[in-house]
């Protein structure tokens, strides 16, 4: 590769030294010429020959071109050069390894058996993140070799965290290996429903039942005469009667936003959070909005705003509402989505200077059955059957 | 290794002269002269082949020059062969 360089000659007779160069068999690939001196294109080999031939010009060089300037460039802005490598190849780290494997699932087993199971097929923390088709035959392997324990699994890169949802193999639950066991009311009520799967019942629709009273036995009898033990299953419906007590103040707090907003950032550290700027708001509700997280270290955008604490008088019929309705969400907590609330009414209701007293009656209806397993019968059994051998 | 000169060869191809002068728009370009003898911003004279040319202009300059090759940048003027006498 030919070093051309730009020399600047000052103070010299442009068409003398243009001779000059000609004589001593320089290459001239360019000039431009300027009030006090020369600018010529040369090789750094003729620029040799001009310092040796020319002693009487002062010649310098002005400016390098192609390579060298790239080489020259790179000298000089070699601590940015080296800065921007260095915070790609972060960058492309910060992207492409696992910092943290989250296995989706409560059960301790399983996550030691996910765990193992990505290890060995080289998934790790701290290990480079693999393509999509790669990990698609990790997840068909692993199922495969663990099919009596996981139903499903699937695996998703969350920026540095990789999230590996699970779903075990759905094991009967231990109740039903049970040999022997009744249904019985948990709680006092009036039978509603009955869906009976196995047992006998021993009451029916629109008996009373009081708590423990057996309502599925698991007593097969044939002419008063217990053949076979089973565990009873079914579910049982019944009412259930509750009176619930509430009183209400007619003051009621609550707050107002007044719309000044302020905005800060702050940063979490394990549990201990750190803000930026110092907060001139009082009463304020936070809402944060995360921007940078890795593992337990969180850079978070906050926007607080300020709130004022007011009280406003209820009438008695505002108060009368929020405490029935208090009454209602108290027993609806207790609720599943089968059950239901039937009946409600007031039975009582005392208005004093500043509350409201409430007794409301509810009738629900609730799953009342629950599974009561002997075992010492089963005991009794076995001993039996043992002597009479 | 030999050296094989291949854009020498390539060029004598093209050209198929020893030397000749062109001209074109503002530039003359001389190819193969033996000797720049006059250099002015009115007046070159240069020796091609045993021959000496002179060239005259106004605001005459060399662009670019080899051992072989002369780009002449300016007015040209007029373009005449010198004998001696």
């Amino acid at each position: 590769m030919n070093n051309i360089i730009w020399v600047k000659i000052d103070n010299g007779n442009y068409y003398y030294l243009l001779t000059k160069l000609n004589d001593i068999g320089i290459t001239l690939y360019d000039n431009k010429k300027f009030k006090d001196y020369l600018l010529i294109k040369v090789s750094l080999k003729d620029y040799e020959r001009i310092q040796k031939y020319l002693v009487s010009y002062n010649t310098s060089i002005y400016d390098l071109t192609g390579f060298n300037k790239i080489k020259i460039y790179m000298k000089k802005y070699i601590i940015f050069l080296l800065a921007s490598i260095i915070s790609i190849f972060i960058l492309f780290l910060a992207n492409n390894i696992i910092f943290k494997i989250d296995i989706k699932t409560n059960n301790y087993d399983i996550q030691n058996l996910v765990l193992e199971a990505l290890k060995n097929n080289g998934i790790k923390t701290l290990s480079l993140k693999m393509p999509h088709n790669k990990i698609e035959k990790i997840v068909a392997n692993i199922l495969d070799k663990n099919k009596d324990t996981l139903e499903w699994l699937e695996i998703e890169y969350d920026g540095l965290i990789m999230n590996v949802y699970v779903t075990e193999k759905n094991i009967p639950k231990e109740e039903d290996n049970y040999n022997y066991c009744h249904i019985v009311a948990k709680t006092d009520a009036k039978i509603s429903n009955m869906n009976i799967y196995r047992g006998v019942a021993l009451k029916e629709i629109n008996d009373y039942v009081n708590k423990g009273d057996i309502i599925l036995s698991g007593d097969i009898s044939f002419n008063n005469e217990v053949k076979n033990q089973v565990c009873a299953q079914g579910e049982i419906y019944g009412e259930v009667w509750y009176k619930v007590k509430v009183t209400v103040p007619f003051n009621e707090y609550y707050i107002e936003y007044t719309g000044k907003k302020r905005y800060n950032f702050n940063v979490k550290i394990n549990d201990d959070k750190y803000y930026i700027l110092r907060s001139r708001i009082k009463n304020k509700k936070l809402e944060e909005t995360n921007l940078y997280k890795l593992n337990d270290f969180e850079i978070n955008f906050v926007k607080e705003k300020e709130y004022v604490n007011k009280i406003r008088k209820l009438t008695e019929e505002q108060a009368y509402d929020k405490a029935f309705n208090l009454a209602i969400e108290k027993i609806k907590l207790q609720l599943d989505e089968n059950e239901d609330i039937l009946v409600k009414k007031v039975l009582k209701k005392e208005v004093n200077d500043s509350t409201i007293y409430l007794e409301v009656f509810i009738v629900a209806k609730e799953n009342i059955g629950e599974i009561k397993v002997i075992e010492e019968e089963l005991n009794n059994d076995a001993n039996n059957s043992q002597n009479s051998i | 290794m030999k050296n094989l000169h291949f854009s020498e060869y390539f060029k004598d191809f093209l050209y198929d002269l020893n030397d000749f002068i062109t001209i074109y728009e503002n530039n003359l370009h001389v190819f193969n002269y033996t000797k720049l003898n006059k250099l002015s911003a009115d007046e070159i004279v240069i020796t091609i082949n045993n021959k000496k040319i002179l060239i005259k202009g106004n605001n005459l300059k060399i662009k670019q020059m080899t051992k072989q090759e002369l780009l002449i940048n300016g007015l040209i003027l007029k373009v005449e062969f010198i004998y001696d006498e």
